[in-house]
């Protein structure tokens, strides 16, 4: 193992998203604060508590993995497709790193991002009252297992998009969407009963429901699934991207 | 060493259905100053990259300094800088973070690579540029970098496909010094470059290419013969290789 290399290139990654704080960090505070206080202060007085929990406190999982699914998944998608387009990726495909060590590296720069990104959103909760802890290490596991699924998601889209539409297509047309449909804002008793039906089948819907079930005590699955269907697709997802760059498709011509 | 510093046997790189290197075998000896030449879409970068990692081959094998460079990557990857024919760098980062991090890949203790880093910004007059990012740099001062960042791991072989391209008549002359330098300390150098005289300057070795094979190789002399300059032997392999002549 090359440890150093494998220390560099994190190091390298964190320096990615912290050079561009703004784009990377500030953007998603701003909107989290926006979410908090738009459901919290405007909407949430209106609803009722849902489970028990006041509203904000029911929304605020979705509003927290939201940022930091979105902050995963850019990382890596942004940093592995500008490194093929200027071709500065030939800097690492020419250094003694194995593949598995480009893949840690990349998916740590997406973990410390997507932690740097909750973190700062869980402050800006707590100031807010809208933040409630219930299970601590079920919430770290949760946020880990989600930086590094949508991380891997991000290397695949990285891989894949030949242009900057491509790399935008995946999080426009999929993963906002499946978030949204996954209860992110609402509870899956407020869906029309067809709708219930469809969500069991969105792993998104498991995630979300999860970090919930860790912060609110909340919960409409079944943990040990929801914990089963993220290990599962982290390395059903951490095989493809290995298996792909073995291949060196896309990535060594 | 006693290997060669790089061996090449029978590479075969197709790009889908175009072969770019057609059973290629080359030997390059240690301390060698070996020019590799043949005109735009030969095969030299295919054959470059297939010896860095940038590119995989589909058949041959390839070592540098014994070391297989599929089998026993990391070790031939550390034998082995390149000073690319691209800017491939972040152009946003500064030369000194670009040979700190590069030195780092290349699994350098941050002592060690900090102490190379100063050394090779000395080298080749960047000191004073460190901290600018690389967009801001010149032509020239770029193509430095390049090459700073191609040793900052002191590599064994030095590959520089076409390090003057771009560059004015004066820093071309100042690149030769600091690459004549480098073969006289002991590196093997493999360069490939549109520019004649400079080979013919530089290396004491040449291999000519031609539609992916070798389409001549041998000591300097050999093809500067009956006072022959190395463009006229160049020229007329040239045209045999677009002829289709060469075997």
């Amino acid at each position: 193992m090359n440890w150093i290399g494998l220390y560099t290139f994190v190091w390298r990654e964190v320096q990615r998203f912290t050079r561009v704080s703004i784009q990377t960090l500030v953007t998603p505070w701003i909107s989290a604060l926006l979410f908090i206080f738009v459901f919290g202060s405007v909407v949430g007085q209106r609803i009722d508590t849902i489970g028990g929990v006041p509203y904000i406190t029911f929304v605020f999982p979705g509003i927290l993995i939201m940022n930091v699914i979105s902050s995963a998944f850019s990382q890596t998608s942004s940093s592995l497709y500008f490194q093929r387009f200027a071709r500065h990726i030939e800097e690492i495909l020419v250094a003694p790193l194995s593949h598995l060590e480009m893949i840690l590296g990349y998916i740590a720069g997406a973990l410390a991002r997507g932690v740097v990104v909750g973190v700062g959103i869980v402050i800006i909760g707590i100031f807010f009252g809208a933040v409630a802890m219930y299970n601590v290490p079920l919430f770290v596991f949760y946020m880990v297992m989600i930086s590094v699924v949508f991380g891997l998601i991000g290397l695949l889209v990285g891989l894949w998009s030949d242009g900057f539409e491509q790399l935008a297509l995946l999080n426009t047309f999929v993963i906002m969407p499946l978030s949204f449909l996954g209860g992110m804002f609402n509870s899956i008793d407020m869906l029309p009963p067809i709708m219930q039906k469809v969500v069991v089948w969105n792993p998104f819907f498991y995630f979300i429901d999860g970090v919930r079930y860790s912060m609110t005590g909340i919960s409409e699955s079944h943990i040990g699934l929801g914990m089963s269907i993220i290990i599962i697709c982290s390395f059903a997802l951490g095989s493809l991207v290995w298996v792909l760059f073995e291949r060196g498709w896309r990535l060594r011509s | 060493m006693s290997q060669p510093a790089l061996q090449i046997n029978n590479l075969v790189k197709d790009y889908g259905k175009t072969r770019a290197v057609d059973g290629l075998s080359l030997e390059v000896q240690p301390g060698e100053f070996f020019g590799y030449l043949g005109p735009n879409g030969a095969g030299k970068t295919s054959t470059i990259h297939a010896v860095t990692g940038i590119a995989r081959f589909n058949e041959g094998t390839i070592r540098v300094f014994g070391r297989d460079v599929v089998k026993e990557y990391r070790d031939a990857r550390r034998l082995v800088g390149l000073s690319p024919q691209e800017f491939n760098v972040d152009i946003f980062a500064t030369p000194r973070l670009i040979l700190d991090i590069v030195g780092g890949y290349y699994g350098m203790a941050r002592a060690k690579r900090k102490e190379r880093t100063e050394m090779l910004l000395e080298r080749f007059d960047l000191a004073q540029h460190a901290e600018k990012e690389f967009r801001m740099l010149s032509g020239g001062l770029k193509r430095r970098v390049m090459l700073a960042r191609a040793l900052i791991h002191d590599p064994e072989l030095l590959i520089l496909d076409e390090p003057t391209a771009g560059v004015d008549v004066e820093l071309r002359r100042e690149l030769w010094v600091y690459l004549r330098e480098l073969n006289e300390e002991g590196k093997t150098i493999l360069l490939t470059s549109h520019y004649l005289e400079e080979v013919e300057l530089l290396c004491n070795r040449i291999a000519i290419i031609g539609g992916g094979k070798i389409a001549m190789i041998g000591d300097k002399k050999d093809f500067m013969k009956n006072g022959k300059r190395l463009e006229d032997t160049y020229m007329e392999i040239a045209n045999r290789s677009k002829e289709g002549k060469v075997k």
